[in-house]
């Protein structure tokens, strides 16, 4: 064999095999057990709080699980991305899996791409499973009138939040390769990420007596904050759930636009920050 | 295939792996690497293999190595130590051959050789067979390649002897033309793999020449004898030293080892139980045997 016939596979099949072979490691990984339990529980919690009573008039059951779903997800999302991208280079590096991996015709980018939409993939699909079965068993088991619209404007918001912290993650994942040190950067980058949203905010602003325009700018570069304002502002926009920023925000932007700026924002943090780690990744040495 | 290192350091932070490394490897090349631990071995194959930014430069066939997937398809690796994947040994298997362009019934025949059935650990983690298992797999995977270049580390580290002399069946049949850079510390076993050594020291090539030279200084043959009687002032006489279950020991240059087996053989008679005469490195003896070699 001549370096003109050992054939270098095509860019879309390596993807694939990578892919592959990351979702058969998630699917036998303690993680994806941590995910689905994360969920499970959050589901279970819900249901059985949400649908047995409600404190607010006209927004009762389902709709109302799906509302108080929602912040804890804001809570959760974040820590779930950041966990499944954070430690995912380190390890492999770690454990031999990229030095054996890159040894067969498997580039650095097919590799990258292929563990990227995999995990991502794994943190979508069973969110959408979990929020379209408490639809579906609201409506069927309990009869409720499940706000779809609302549902879907979630899924939506929630797959944006994901995509930012999952590139947060990857860029932690390519740049720190202490494992120890792997673990305060997702700690930390979870605590700023769901601290600077209003009361953080507001806490701050008094606190240090900031010009409140640095404190909105804070507000709408924290994709968190940013998917809260999203998901809220188009079902209860009032000061007591958006909180005071968001109260402003939505009564400055208008809830379409915050919608927008919620769906596009953290996609944007997550494409920028992903293109950071591959860049890095290129870069750096794989073993 | 060719490769050629000209001046090729790394460093990690404030450690200095590989200084000014020269070496050329010829095509066909059966090269052994050794060194001792932390001497460079494993950072030299990994430059090698592309998976290391380094300093210097790599040629291979005459052309720098800049990108990693024009050498990648070209060659086979054996790491010493097997990932811990939590993936399945046919997820593993059915990927590698997918890039490849493998038939995976040519992996499993050569696993089923080596004594490891694919079928019966299909569904099995990675992680969760034995180490001598997993080599098992990872061997087959390279000698089912038809690759250019191998780089074996310690291969048969972790092999029972049956899956030992099977690796070392196929070794013997890697096509003439392919290159072959097998680190090791078993020396008796690379008399039969390799025609040439190259020493790594503190990052640096110590040694670059003929095998045969190289070990026939370094290696010393070890006579062991075991007699029915407890001490048979024959061997107290020539230097061999008691050890347990009966056994003498002596460590002798191959000249030496010539004259002294029959000899032996001779003086000791009926008395001998047994006699064994093995390669062995000679920094491996302990002092008793070293000091009478």
């Amino acid at each position: 064999m001549t370096a003109a016939t050992a054939a270098r596979p095509r860019f879309a099949r390596q993807v694939l095999a990578a892919a592959r072979l990351d979702a058969a490691e998630i699917l036998r990984s303690r993680w994806l057990l941590f995910c689905a339990g994360a969920y499970a529980l959050l589901a279970v919690v819900f249901v059985l709080v949400g649908l047995r009573e409600s404190t607010v008039p006209g927004f009762t059951g389902i709709g109302r699980v799906l509302l108080s779903m929602c912040h804890a997800l804001l809570l959760l999302l974040p820590l779930l991305a950041l966990t499944a991208l954070g430690p995912v280079i380190g390890r492999a590096r770690e454990d031999g899996t990229l030095e054996l991996l890159f040894s067969h015709p498997l580039s650095r980018a097919a590799w990258f791409v292929g563990v990227s939409l995999t995990r991502y993939l794994a943190l979508v699909v069973p969110l959408v499973v979990l929020l379209v079965g408490l639809g579906l068993y609201g409506q069927l088991a309990h009869g409720q009138a499940v706000p779809w619209p609302f549902m879907v404007r979630a899924l939506v918001v929630s797959a944006a939040l994901l995509a930012a912290f999952a590139g947060v993650g990857l860029c932690i994942s390519t740049l720190v390769r202490n494992p120890a040190r792997v673990t305060t950067y997702i700690v930390l980058a979870w605590v700023v990420g769901v601290a600077l949203i209003d009361f953080g905010l507001i806490g701050v602003l008094l606190r240090w007596r900031l010009d409140p325009q640095m404190v909105f700018t804070l507000a709408a570069i924290n994709p968190v904050q940013d998917a809260r304002m999203a998901l809220l502002s188009g079902l209860e926009a009032d000061l007591a759930t958006l909180g005071p920023v968001g109260f402003y925000l939505t009564h400055r932007l208008g809830a379409d636009l915050l919608y927008l700026l919620g769906v596009l924002w953290p996609a944007l943090v997550g494409v920028g920050t992903w293109t950071a780690a591959f860049v890095a990744f290129r870069r750096s040495d794989l073993v | 295939m060719e490769i050629e290192l000209r001046q090729v350091s790394k460093r990690f932070a404030r450690t200095t792996a590989l200084r000014g490394v020269d070496l050329t490897i010829a095509r066909g090349a059966r090269v052994a690497l050794l060194g001792p631990n932390g001497s460079g071995k494993t950072t030299l194959t990994r430059a090698i293999m592309g998976l290391l930014r380094t300093e210097g430069s790599i040629l291979i066939d005459g052309r720098p190595l800049t990108d990693r997937m024009t050498i990648a398809p070209r060659l086979a690796y054996v790491p010493q130590i097997a990932p811990q994947m939590a993936a399945a040994v046919d997820e593993i298997v059915g990927v590698v051959c997918e890039l490849r362009g493998l038939a995976p019934a040519a992996v499993a025949e050569i696993a089923a050789d080596l004594g490891l059935d694919l079928v019966a650990v299909r569904g099995r983690a990675l992680r969760n067979l034995s180490g001598g298992m997993r080599q098992k797999l990872l061997l087959a995977i390279a000698l089912a390649t038809p690759a250019e270049l191998l780089i074996l580390d310690e291969p048969t580290a972790s092999l029972d002897a049956a899956a030992r002399a099977r690796f070392l069946a196929r070794f013997a049949a890697i096509a003439s033309g392919a290159t072959v850079i097998l680190c090791s510390h078993r020396l008796d076993e690379l008399r039969s793999l390799v025609d040439h050594v190259v020493v790594l020291s503190d990052g640096t090539v110590a040694h670059d020449g003929p095998a045969a030279a190289y070990l026939s200084e370094r290696l010393a043959a070890v006579i062991e004898v075991r007699c029915r009687d407890g001490a048979p002032p024959w061997l107290v006489e020539h230097g061999f030293a008691r050890g347990v279950g009966g056994w003498w020991s002596r460590a002798v240059t191959p000249a030496e080892k010539l004259t002294l087996v029959p000899a032996a053989l001779a003086a000791l008679g009926g008395e001998v139980d047994d006699l064994v005469v093995r390669d062995a490195d000679r920094l491996e003896l302990t002092p008793e045997v070293r000091h009478v070699a």
